[in-house]
């Protein structure tokens, strides 16, 4: 049998480089194309950020000043739980985009291609992203009209949104998981229902050191709590590094657990199907 | 890229999590250009052989290289030789014929010029240039499966894998598919492995078949030889009369290895019936007998089947058939 190694032309590793940052962009671009023609899937997530940011403000805002150390508005306060909700149901995106590939047997034609699996896991995943990152402006926006005023100003708030696009893609890549595992959209949608406690497991409603116990220690773990008060901080009282460096590291290390987890469940997915 | 067009599977094993073996020590081999017919029932495991030669899937044991690379150690090279069509189509109905096409070129490194100038081709050549700026999911099934087959033969591949790629398909678009393999085959030397639950169509496509049954390869060769082994042929008559039958089969005693008559009709069994044919006539002519008419049967791939596997591949009518 002859061997044909030897046939392969040698490629520089930057060209690799450059060839792995095209197929990203193929894939991504797709994924995004495919989402934008099915705006109906991308409503209801804002819709329903939107109306717990009226029902929390309307309900509780004039009982705020009972809340000691929330450190300015209750908007400012609360808008950050709106931001981040909207982000975790954002992160069933890139998620439902992937299952609609596998029920559809389109992820196996892009599996035929010798395109890098990196790609086709970082596709969906940064599409979501996108759709993220304008859902997270649209609810600052209407945060905005409500009468927000972050002391940070504008670049506060976009890196208030910077934070909600960093959040929603770890999470993305943990629903991308389930999609693979499970190879369908209802158990998909089941995954991301984990999100729902996880909002709740954190200084939701009160400041940190107000929480006591189990819950105390359950938020100290969470990154949405890390989130949640650098967020508040930018709206309520100022840049602070400490707590924004935390948020960061907090989602890099979800998302970098969270993509190992992705590249895990593709292994295991071509291995059984 | 460089392939030998070859497909060499030895003692391949896909055993699944429920203990479930798929493809039980399965070994054979394609030569170049040849087409070769994977013939089985549903659930044999064709489609996971396919899957497997396809790097989609990794087997349990066992080797196989697709045009000289090794599925396992080397699935890039296989999959930029190898051209595949699953049975499940795999489009996206969200998305253009166009899109699909150009991306899935991009994807297998050509530039956007290169892959939109071969998309162009492709819809030519499967005929969906009408409908290239249509979202996919307005398609016909037929629309779909001549898309999906372009989709993989994007990369102009050397090895080509159908999996029964005219299930579902109407006679007419059945035999469009199979104009489209033997001309692929032909004009480019593409090497073809072709899965089917069709008789008729292994029998018409294929070099060689390979009939699978419940993960095991129980027998394989050339069609003709298949269906010469398992016996005889036989040269039916039919005539006006019963009397006139009775004293055909006395005229034609000894000429075949056996002689049945039923009413009107003979049927005499035996190696190669075409050459007999002169003799029976002779002897017929010379008695005074006129048969009405003179036919010839050939042993099918079904009875090959059923020699092989002891039932029958495709379900007769009969049992099919609910009882009203």
């Amino acid at each position: 049998m002859t061997t044909h190694e030897n046939v392969q032309t040698f490629t520089p590793v930057s060209e690799k480089k450059a060839r792995l940052a095209l197929q990203i962009w193929l894939v991504t671009r797709r994924s995004l194309v495919t989402i934008l023609r099915t705006p109906e899937a991308l409503l209801p997530p804002i819709a329903i950020s939107i109306f717990f940011l009226v029902i929390y403000q309307s309900t509780l805002g004039r009982a705020a000043g009972f809340i000691p150390q929330i450190g300015g508005s209750y908007l400012g306060f609360i808008l950050p739980l709106s931001i981040v909700s909207s982000s975790l149901s954002g992160a069933g995106i890139a998620a439902q985009n992937m299952v609609r590939d596998i029920e559809r047997g389109y992820f196996n034609k892009l599996l035929l291609t010798p395109v890098s699996r990196g790609a086709l896991l970082l596709g969906p995943i940064l599409a979501g992203a996108v759709i993220l990152g304008l859902q997270a402006s649209i609810v600052v926006g209407v945060g905005l009209l409500m009468g927000l005023q972050p002391v940070t100003g504008l670049p506060g708030l976009l890196v208030v949104i910077g934070l909600a696009i960093l959040l929603g893609t770890g999470f993305s890549g943990f629903t991308v998981s389930a999609a693979l595992g499970s190879g369908s959209a209802a158990a998909t949608q089941g995954a991301s229902f984990i999100f729902f406690p996880m909002t709740f497991l954190a200084p939701t409603f009160v400041p940190l050191e107000l929480l006591d116990g189990w819950l105390k220690t359950a938020a100290r773990i969470n990154p949405i709590t890390y989130v949640l008060e650098a967020m508040r901080a930018m709206m309520n009282t100022g840049w602070d590094a400490a707590l924004l460096s935390q948020a960061v590291l907090a989602c890099l290390i979800l998302a970098a657990a969270m993509y190992a987890l992705a590249v895990y469940a593709l292994r295991v997915r071509t291995r059984r199907s | 890229m460089i392939s030998n067009r070859e497909i060499v599977v030895e003692n391949l094993v896909k055993r699944y999590a429920n203990d479930v073996v798929a493809v039980d020590d399965v070994s054979f081999e394609v030569q170049a250009g040849q087409v070769f017919g994977f013939l089985g029932p549903n659930g044999a495991g064709k489609s996971t052989t396919i899957k497997i030669l396809t790097t989609l899937a990794l087997p349990t044991s066992g080797r196989a290289r697709v045009g000289g690379y090794d599925v396992i150690s080397e699935a890039q090279q296989v999959r930029r030789i190898a051209g595949v069509a699953l049975q499940e189509i795999g489009i996206d109905p969200l998305m253009k014929a166009m899109e699909l096409l150009t991306l899935q070129g991009q994807l297998f490194g050509a530039s956007r010029k290169q892959a939109e100038a071969r998309a162009h081709e492709l819809l030519e050549l499967v005929r969906l240039t009408d409908a290239l700026d249509r979202r996919v999911g307005t398609y016909s099934g037929g629309m779909r499966r001549r898309l999906d087959l372009a989709l993989g033969l994007v990369h102009e591949p050397e090895i080509l894998f159908l999996d029964e790629p005219t299930t579902g398909l109407d006679p007419a678009s059945r035999r469009d598919v199979w104009e489209e393999v033997r001309r692929l085959n032909r004009r480019l030397g593409m090497t073809i492995f072709l899965t089917t639950q069709y008789l008729e169509e292994a029998d018409e496509l294929a070099d060689v078949v390979a009939i699978i049954d419940d993960g095991k390869i129980v027998s394989e060769g050339a069609p003709a030889k298949l269906k010469a082994a398992v016996g005889n042929e036989s040269i039916n008559l039919a005539f006006e009369t019963m009397q006139m039958a009775d004293k055909a089969i006395r005229e034609l005693d000894g000429i075949g290895a056996n002689i049945q008559s039923d009413r009107e009709t003979v049927r005499v069994y035996m190696k190669q019936a075409a050459q007999a044919v002169p003799t029976v006539v002779n002897r017929l002519q010379q008695a005074g007998l006129d048969p009405i008419s003179l036919t010839l049967t050939q042993p099918t791939l079904d009875d090959v089947f059923l020699q092989v596997t002891g039932q029958r591949l495709e379900p007769r009518e009969s049992s099919t058939a609910p009882v009203a």
